[in-house]
């Protein structure tokens, strides 16, 4: 009976976000009640339809949209296990987040125009959600882009913020471009397979074209280059969304927003977009060729190093930041690396296990990354500033958010005790994560990414206990008078702790619901499921080791000070410089190929060819000029003597009853 | 039924004589603004009542004129016109009601505006080409006359260069038409312009322009092409555009983006697309419509980064923008084909919202230059929430109906010309970097002291502006009412390049 | 006399007007000059008239003596004028419309 109100999922919030538009200024809050009630009442549907299908229902709905000759593009709503995870989540961290807007915005004089955004936010992200085909993903992914670059550029009048607004959506951009390149061509694939007859390839009644279950079914029939090409370029575009690199510049800089808006958007649910591509895309991606890595398709090869790669590369940045807010908008980014790499590794070989491995550490990551972010925000909110070396001793004066944020952090770092099973959410995720690279590793005796999950794995335990002990430890740095925020911040807070606690329990349900996904989609991955899987004790201790260990360091370091790190944070170190200034990623991305190649190199030629060679050279020195010089010679005959003229017409005459005679042979 | 279309172009005319001959600016307005609405009404009922299953003409009407060479006065509407005429209704009341506050000669200048209306619905109704010849030329004369008493500082210069560029391609087409019509006259032996008539005589057009260099059928085939795109404008025959566009009065820009662009992009389906499969060398045709097209695109986009001047950039954002149109035509798919129609109808929609928000913002600001511009936002609210809306349309923002036609192309020309459209996708970051970078600089961040206290655009300049944005999103999510108009005269088109390149999907 | 021989004298006359027209500056001699290629013409209208036996010819000679008239008043009064003004005729001294 809720399935039959899917579309209401995307629709409700979509109607609060006009009525917010328009009547917000005239209501309490800004309107906030209006996409708090929508998005509960979104919530409410998908729990409903949850608990419809579960464990094995699917829900498919799908109209026309616009068609043009043999090819219809249509709107529809696919709910499969991989969607109503994502669709729960996104609905209950959004509600949680808009209610503690309603604290945390509450002085800002624009905050209807807020909520109207986030509920408009809200819409697209559930619409990329629920998307059975691969164009409405697309639109939604934009709409869901534009979101962004309008509440990271929330407060417009700074500067700043409308240069990381720009800089998000342009960065973003080109991963978007990949991503409809890819598209286009696994459009034209299908299409020559449907009209070739030869493949006897027919979509069903009531399915089109670019529909997943259209595009799955079609695997076997697509040219396995060009497969390799389309995945590989929804890759891009996974990898604009999701902050991987080298697109992932834009996500630190995107924290010139307001802080609910990064733990909405640039932490728990857009962010994670791209992991949601690739998961859902996953057949296509397992089904590439085996050209460099035996046994291991191409793209997923890819989707792992990147993955890996970023993990760690993001994780040393997290070490030196002293912004709050970019300390975890970096974290972000290494988590969304790590939920690649599973989907890489994982994905090379136990299959469509990869994406219940990812997508949980997808959803654990939302939880107690939007808590962190929200635990920031209350900090913020506090002390005023967002400079961890302005804040400290604040643990006595602000006990929830201490706390919370606490639980978060060993979330993060995946503490837990292994063997009976007992952790926080972060534990369980991480730890099949690090474990299915190692089974990777076993495999295909490439033990990189291994190596890359584990050393990251430190590192993120190291940054966010610096974080912890920097901001609530030690005396404090800052005259402010500092207070625990109202209780409709905190409450969210507590409820977002309970979850990065306890919601790692769920986790063998969740796997074998999220697993039978295809199955359900009827697609053969043909991936062989691998060997039942022993992993050695030290494997499985490591990540916990590496997380304790991290925790210490900071502790040691930051906590008791037996370090004076003030002498290696000296601008002289070269190592220090590199990480502090981002591996020059804004001076090369923003002022070497933004501004001189495009701008001044790019653009100026044009400018150059238009107006010099075009305009000057073209029009004004060759033809009019020629024209002009012309001119001067004939109109030397005017010679004013009426006389000359009169000869000249006497002869024209003379000239035309020859050529007369001529031709007609006759006067 | 017979007679509305002449009906509709004659109302404008006589509309445009009528405010011509108004005592004040309140009689003149009134009178421009009702006579369009009648039109537009006129146009709905056509629309109504289009059957857009078919691909013949329809509401066909034709009296003699001239029977000694074969004019005749003969109008019909198919997939191709039809959006087209709606566009034309749709910009010219909306300019009509942007423009209220026009004080300087308000007669004059409402009259021109409906004169332009008069002739681009000649322009895409008459299947003579005689007529449509008339009208072609008609309509370069009031927009001469907009830019060069309306318009800036350097008005005389932008209006003789706009006169001159469109002149000459015009002069080049008429020369290409008239082989046409005494190559019919040789074959048939009647006296006829008629458009279908002579488009079918080029098929068994032969003999050489230069023997041994170029045949007559080639040259005619590139006249026709030139006279058509130098009006979209194609590069490299496009810097009439943006000193035009950056003289030209506001409503003036609006009108010669939405409306005279059009034309070129109408030629090229009516009269370039049904004769190119017979060209004698189709192949180097197709690359070279094909090269124009991507060229246009990348090359407008670098420009329009290039540019200080806010109007400027939009203007170079149209040669970008008219680029697919261009592109889509070249790849003869059908879908690429009515892709590029749905551009053209599309790109008049946003590009209105486009040069209307530099409009406000010179009027407000007193400057357009984007660095002495800042942080307008803080008293331009409801300018920044439409001006914003146009610009992500144009960028192509899913949604919005910029991006079905690009869509449509992108994924189509594929088909045909993969590397062409690789190289069109280079573009779509930079143009959105060039939207967003002027949205940056001249909207949003802090207030410029300089500008002093600016106001927010007037109440009917936003109206129109937002009943542009309602169609831009309108179109963007229910693009059917128009696209399947053009669907089946697109199909129509392709048939004849069936087996040309060896795909038909 | 035929036919022949009129036309003969008219295209005489003719050519004598057109010398006359090309070689002459005074401004006199070319109105002069002007006249002879007028009655040229009528010569030709007259004749083809009687030849053919069809009034028509002679009835448009009527009227271009009549326009031979005016044209001759209204030249020579040009010229009039011009000589008050310039105090020459001679068309060699009068070319302000050169380029």
């Amino acid at each position: 009976m809720f399935s039959d109100f899917a579309a209401l999922i995307v629709l409700l919030p979509v109607i609060a976000f006009v009525l917010t538009l328009f009547l917000g200024k005239k209501l309490p809050h800004g309107g906030a009640y209006l996409p708090i009630a929508a998005i509960a009442g979104s919530f409410i549907i998908s729990a409903g339809i949850f608990l419809e299908i579960y464990p094995e229902g699917i829900v498919q709905q799908s109209i026309p949209w616009f068609s043009s000759g043999s090819s219809t593009m249509n709107m529809g709503i696919l709910i499969d296990p991989l969607a109503i995870v994502m669709l729960l989540m996104v609905t209950f961290v959004s509600l949680l987040i808009h209610i503690y807007a309603v604290g945390y915005m509450s002085h800002d004089p624009a905050k209807s125009r807020y909520f109207a955004e986030t509920s408009l936010f809200t819409a697209a992200m559930l619409s990329v959600i629920l998307s059975d085909n691969i164009l409405q993903f697309f639109i939604s992914w934009e709409v869901v882009g534009v979101c962004s670059f309008l509440l990271i550029g929330f407060w417009y009048h700074k500067p700043s913020a409308a240069a990381a607004a720009k800089k998000a959506f342009l960065v973003t951009r080109i991963g978007d471009v990949l991503f409809l390149a890819g598209i286009v061509m696994l459009y034209v694939e299908l299409a020559r397979i449907i009209e070739n007859p030869a493949n006897a390839f027919e979509i069903g009644s009531g399915n089109f074209i670019l529909q997943f279950k259209t595009m799955f079914e079609a695997i076997p029939l697509i040219d396995k280059t060009q497969l390799t090409y389309i995945t590989l370029l929804f890759f891009g575009g996974a990898v604009g969304k999701s902050g991987q690199f080298p697109l992932h510049g834009w996500l630190p800089d995107a924290m010139e927003g307001p802080t609910t808006v990064s733990a909405l958007i640039h932490a728990a649910t857009m962010v994670t977009a791209g992991v949601y591509l690739v998961a859902r895309t996953f057949p296509m991606f397992a089904a590439t060729p085996d050209t460099i890595s035996h046994g291991v398709p191409d793209a997923l090869l890819v989707v792992a190093y990147i993955g890996g790669f970023t993990a760690l590369f993001a994780a040393t940045m997290g070490l030196v930041m002293n912004d709050i807010k970019r300390v975890l908008a970096y974290s972000t980014v290494s988590q969304l690396g790590y939920m690649m790499l599973a989907l890489g590794t994982a994905g090379a070989v136990l299959g469509s296990k990869a994406v219940g491995i990812s997508m949980f550490h997808l959803i654990s990551h939302a939880f107690f990354k939007a808590l962190l972010f929200l635990c920031a925000g209350s900090v913020i909110h506090a002390v005023g500033t967002n400079d961890i070396r302005e804040m400290g001793g604040l643990f006595s004066k602000m006990k929830i958010t201490a706390v919370t944020m606490f639980i978060a952090a060993l979330s993060l770092a995946g503490i837990g005790i292994p063997f009976l099973n007992i952790g926080t959410a972060g534990f369980f995720s991480k730890d099949m994560i690090i474990e299915g690279a190692f089974e990777y590793g076993e495999v295909t005796g490439d033990m990189i990414p291994y190596a890359f999950a584990v050393i990251a794995a430190l590192l993120t335990s190291i940054y966010i206990f610096r974080l912890w002990f920097m901001a609530f430890t030690g005396k404090p740095r800052s005259e402010r008078h500092s207070h625990e925020s109202p209780s409709v911040m905190t409450i969210p807070l507590m409820i977002l702790a309970v979850l990065a606690l306890f919601f790692g329990f769920s986790h063998t349900g969740f796997y074998g619901y999220v697993e039978s996904n295809f199955e359900l989609m009827g697609v053969d991955l043909g991936v062989h499921e691998g060997e039942p899987f022993h992993p050695s004790v030290i494997v499985i201790l490591l990540p916990v080791i590496v997380g304790v260990v991290g925790f210490l360091i900071a502790y040691l370091i930051y906590n008791k000070r037996i370090l004076d790190m003030s002498k290696i944070i000296s601008s002289q170190n070269p190592l220090y410089k590199l990480l502090y200034n981002r591996y020059y990623e804004p001076k090369i991305g923003a002022d070497l190929i933004g501004v001189k190649l495009t701008h001044d190199v790019a653009a100026q030629t044009g400018e150059f060819i238009d107006r010099k060679i075009i305009d000057g050279l073209v029009i004004d020195t060759i033809i009019s000029s020629t024209i002009f010089k012309i001119g001067e010679v004939i109109r030397k005959m005017q010679t004013g003597v009426v006389q000359n003229y009169a000869s000249i017409t006497i002869l024209g005459v003379a000239l035309l009853l020859v050529l007369l005679r001529l031709e007609f042979g006759g006067i | 039924m017979a007679g509305l279309i002449s009906l509709m172009i004659l109302i404008s005319l006589a509309g445009a004589l009528i405010t011509f001959l108004a005592k004040t600016r309140e009689q003149a307005r009134t009178v421009a603004l009702i006579t369009s609405i009648i039109s537009l009404a006129i146009a709905l009922k056509i629309f109504l009542g289009f059957d857009s299953s078919i691909s013949t003409m329809q509401f066909v009407e034709s009296y003699s004129w001239i029977p000694s060479i074969g004019v005749t006065l003969k109008f019909g509407l198919d997939g191709i016109g039809m959006p087209l005429v709606l566009l034309a209704n749709i910009i010219i009341p909306l300019t009509v009601f942007f423009a209220w506050g026009e004080t300087k000669e308000a007669n004059r200048f409402y009259g021109l505006i409906l004169l332009e209306l008069t002739g681009v619905m000649g322009v895409f109704t008459s299947l003579d080409f005689f007529v449509f010849y008339i009208f072609w030329e008609i309509v370069l004369i009031p927009m001469y006359f907009l830019i060069s008493i309306w318009g800036g500082p350097r008005k005389e210069y932008a209006a003789i260069k706009f006169f001159i560029y469109t002149h000459v391609a015009s002069l080049v087409m008429l020369l290409a038409i008239f082989a046409l019509y005494f190559n019919s006259l040789g074959i048939t032996g009647r006296a006829s312009f008629d458009m279908f008539e002579l488009l079918k005589s080029y098929q068994v057009m032969d003999g050489d322009l230069i023997r041994g260099v170029i045949s007559l059928k080639d040259a005619v085939f590139l006249g026709l092409l030139f006279g058509f795109i130098v009006k979209m404008p194609a590069v490299p025959f496009h810097t009439w555009l943006p000193d035009a566009h950056v003289e030209a009065p506001t409503a003036g820009s609006v009108i010669l983006a939405a409306l005279l662009l059009k034309m070129g992009g109408y030629g090229l389906f009516r009269v370039i697309l049904p004769i190119l499969p017979f060209s004698d060398s189709k192949g180097i045709m197709i690359t070279l419509m094909a090269i124009i097209g991507v060229v246009s695109i990348l090359y407008g986009t670098f420009l329009a980064l290039a540019q200080r001047d806010l109007k400027k950039m939009v203007a170079y954002s149209s040669i970008s923008h008219m680029g697919y149109v261009t592109l889509g035509a070249a790849a003869l798919v059908p879908l690429s084909v009515s892709g590029a129609m749905y551009q053209q109808f599309s790109h008049g929609l946003i590009t209105g919202i486009l040069f209307m928000s530099c409009g406000v913002i010179q009027h407000s600001a007193g400057t357009r230059i984007i660095h002495d511009l800042g942080g307008i936002a803080k008293y331009m609210p409801k300018l920044t929430f439409v001006m914003l809306l146009g610009f992500l349309a144009s960028l192509g923002l899913p949604g919005m109906s910029g991006f079905i036609a690009e869509f449509l192309v992108l994924v189509n020309s594929y088909f045909t010309l993969p590397t062409f459209v690789i190289l069109a996708l280079f573009g779509i970051v930079f143009t959105a970097g060039y939207h967003l970078w002027a949205m940056q600089r001249a909207v949003f961040g802090t207030y410029n002291e300089k500008l002093g206290h600016i106001h927010d655009g007037a109440n009917y300049e936003i109206a129109s502006m937002a009943i542009l944005v309602l169609l831009v999103l309108y179109f963007g999510l229910n693009p059917n009412p128009v696209l399947n108009m053009m669907t089946v005269n697109a199909e129509q088109l392709v048939k004849f390049a069936v087996g040309l390149r060896g795909v038909m999907i | 006399m035929g036919l022949y021989s009129y036309l003969l004298i008219s295209i005489i006359i003719f050519t004598i007007g057109v010398y006359g027209i090309i070689t002459q500056r005074s401004g006199i001699k070319i109105l002069m000059c002007i006249e002879l290629l007028l009655n040229s013409a009528n010569l030709n209208l007259v004749a083809f008239s009687s030849f053919n036996g069809n009034a028509t010819g002679q009835v448009f000679a009527l009227f271009s003596i009549a326009i031979a008239a005016a044209e001759a008043a209204i030249g020579f009064a040009i010229l009039v004028a011009l000589f008050r003004l310039r105090d020459t005729i001679n068309l060699d001294n009068i070319n302000i419309l050169r380029w």
